[in-house]
């Protein structure tokens, strides 16, 4: 059997590191790189350890942007945002090609630039404005996903395109894989290319992956940890994001894929480094002050700083992901939350709250928002199994 | 010839739908079938994807009027319709009411070819000859 083996996942907000029956979580100090912190405050655990048993994940400022430019909302920009979701890419804007002259133009540097429509068959998609558009755009890449027809014109016009196979098919189905593989590989080099993470590698020798990518590989076996019912959500929330992973039975969208579970990143729904704009959003939802009032609170709560406080932050991040995912609230994928069997919970916040506290807030949304006696079982990854698992396992795929 | 096709809203009246597709495939067109509860701005959208040339939209429950309604606010919405042939065809209204008020109605609305209650094959018929006539247009221009 091999050696026991150190796992490390690195956070926007603390970082964790665990041993086969130890598991420790530090808050970062951002005056100090990663690597000098960890040794800082783990030095000693890290010393017995090879090189080649250290595995580390990392979530930390991960993330890319882009701006997808499509020609229909019902297909291609619907197709190509399913695909950016899904690889965990920050989506600064959808533009819909025939308007595109009457979009401003982002200032911030855009990592990658999605270019997709027409199925094969299907000639002249794109025009001169596209180009006009394409240079006064900052952009670190630019890929084209649209109809074969169209390459010659897109690789004469658009210096260093990468062109993938079409994202729509003949019978105008999603064909997800070669696109996804493309922006994970993106990611990955951006994770691996911070130089706060390069300096990791001198205290392991394997790949440093992204935590999601980790998450999401563990839920097919998540039941050899927990009696988990399917269909189930797994919400991570986070310092600075909140992923969640659904099965993907829940979606009632026409796309049809191949994975059996997606994922969801809300960029702006952390309690720590995006605290202000969950504030933000919690002000703008019409039910946060009944919700406030149940939890018995008032909105100066948003004010302190407090384990109260950071309570009340958690349970309103798990209300308004609720939200944003139900039919309330028309976002881009609607899950049949009255079908989820159980609602697993992994991350800061199985420190934070009990099961008690997660399942009140649940209830309050199901009846509140959903009209709904349903109740999900509530499942606790407080000793970050899931995380555990997957990282345990990647390196057994290797 | 592309044909784009399918029914409208939440009808889900299905075997009209599969006959118009086998019908059209017999008739050597280029099918691409959206089949049942298909929203208006799909059947628009899988146009522009395709560069369809034909729009055929099946309605039997009766909803057909309130989306017919629609149709000229959205299709204004886009830039590249124009040339595309719009045709709809099943029951167009509640009960059974008559062609000469229907007709026109609908016409108003933006469609080219409008068939209430009419035998399918009479109805593709109109399609070829209107296909005929608009690709002499073309070429005398
Ligand atoms: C079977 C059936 C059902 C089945 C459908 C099963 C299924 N998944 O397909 C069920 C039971 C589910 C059903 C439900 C309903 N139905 Co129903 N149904 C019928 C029925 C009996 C037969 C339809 C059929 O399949 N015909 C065979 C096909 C081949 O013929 P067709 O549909 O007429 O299509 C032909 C032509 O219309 C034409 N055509 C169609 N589209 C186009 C387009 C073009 C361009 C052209 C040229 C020609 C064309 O070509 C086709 C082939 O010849 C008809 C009555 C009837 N006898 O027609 C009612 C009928 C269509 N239903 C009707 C209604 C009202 C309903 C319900 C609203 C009932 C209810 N109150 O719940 C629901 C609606 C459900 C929904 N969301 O759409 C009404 C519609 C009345 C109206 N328009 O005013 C009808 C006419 C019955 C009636 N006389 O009242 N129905």
């Amino acid at each position: 059997m091999s050696q026991e083996k150190l796992l490390i996942d690195v956070g926007s907000t603390y970082f964790k590191v665990s041993t086969k029956n130890s598991i420790e979580q530090h808050f970062r100090d951002f005056n100090k790189s990663i690597l000098d912190d960890l040794t800082h405050k783990c030095g000693q655990k890290l010393e017995g350890f090879d090189k080649q048993d250290i595995h580390i994940c990392s979530s930390a400022n991960g993330g890319l942007s882009t701006l997808i430019i499509g020609v229909t909302n019902s297909f291609s920009l619907k197709y190509a945002t399913n695909i950016a979701f899904n690889s965990g890419i920050n989506i600064i804007d959808t533009i819909l090609f025939q308007n595109i002259e009457e979009y401003t133009i982002p200032s911030d540097l855009i990592d990658v630039v999605i270019i997709t429509g027409g199925i094969n068959s299907n000639k002249d998609n794109f025009s001169d404005e596209l180009f006009h558009y394409l240079e006064k755009l900052s952009y670190s890449n630019v890929v084209f996903v649209g109809s074969e027809l169209d390459v010659p014109t897109i690789k004469e016009n658009i210096e260093n395109v990468v062109v993938l196979p079409n994202i729509i098919d003949d019978r105008l189905h999603i064909v997800e894989d070669s696109l996804k593989n493309y922006l994970t590989n993106l990611y990955q080099q951006d994770i691996e290319g911070k130089e706060d993470i390069k300096d990791l590698y001198n205290i392991t020798d394997n790949q440093i992956f992204s935590t999601p990518y980790v998450v999401n590989k563990t839920l097919p076996f998540i039941d050899s940890k927990y009696s988990v019912v399917n269909p189930f959500v797994l919400l991570d929330i986070g310092g600075a994001t909140t992923d969640i992973h659904y099965s993907k039975d829940l979606v009632d969208e026409n796309i049809v894929t191949e994975n059996e579970y997606d994922r969801l990143v809300f960029k702006k729904l952390g309690v720590y480094k995006s605290k202000q704009s969950l504030i933000f959003a919690a002000k703008n939802n019409e039910f946060v002050y009944e919700l406030l009032m149940h939890l018995k609170v008032t909105e100066n709560i948003f004010e302190e700083q407090s384990d109260k406080a950071t309570k009340i932050l958690m349970q309103l991040a798990i209300f308004l992901v609720l939200c944003k995912i139900s039919h309330y609230k028309k976002a881009y994928v609607n899950l049949k939350l009255l079908s989820v069997n159980s609602f697993v919970l992994t991350g800061g916040i199985t420190k934070v709250l009990t099961a008690e506290e997660i399942e009140n807030i649940i209830s309050f949304f199901y009846k509140k928002i959903l009209n709904s006696e349903h109740n999900p079982a509530t499942v606790l990854d407080s000793n970050y199994d899931i995380w555990t698992l997957g990282a345990e396992g990647k390196e057994t795929c290797q | 010839m592309k044909v784009v096709t399918g029914v409208v809203g939440n009808d889900i009246h299905v075997v009209a739908n599969r006959l118009i597709d086998l019908s059209l495939q017999a008739r050597g067109f280029e099918v691409f079938n959206l089949g049942v509860n298909t929203y208006l701005e799909e059947f628009f959208d899988a146009v522009i994807e395709t560069g369809a040339d034909v729009l055929l939209i099946s309605s039997l429950n009766g909803e057909a009027e309130g989306w017919g309604r629609e149709v000229p606010l959205l299709k204004a919405k886009y830039k590249k319709l124009d040339d595309v042939i719009m045709m709809i065809g099943g029951n167009l209204v509640v009960g059974t009411g008559n062609a000469e008020d229907i007709v026109p109605r609908y016409e108003g609305y933006g469609f080219d070819i409008v068939c209430h209650q009419v035998d399918l094959n009479t109805g593709l018929d109109s399609l070829e000859a209107m296909i005929k006539e608009r690709h002499l247009e073309v070429r005398n221009n």
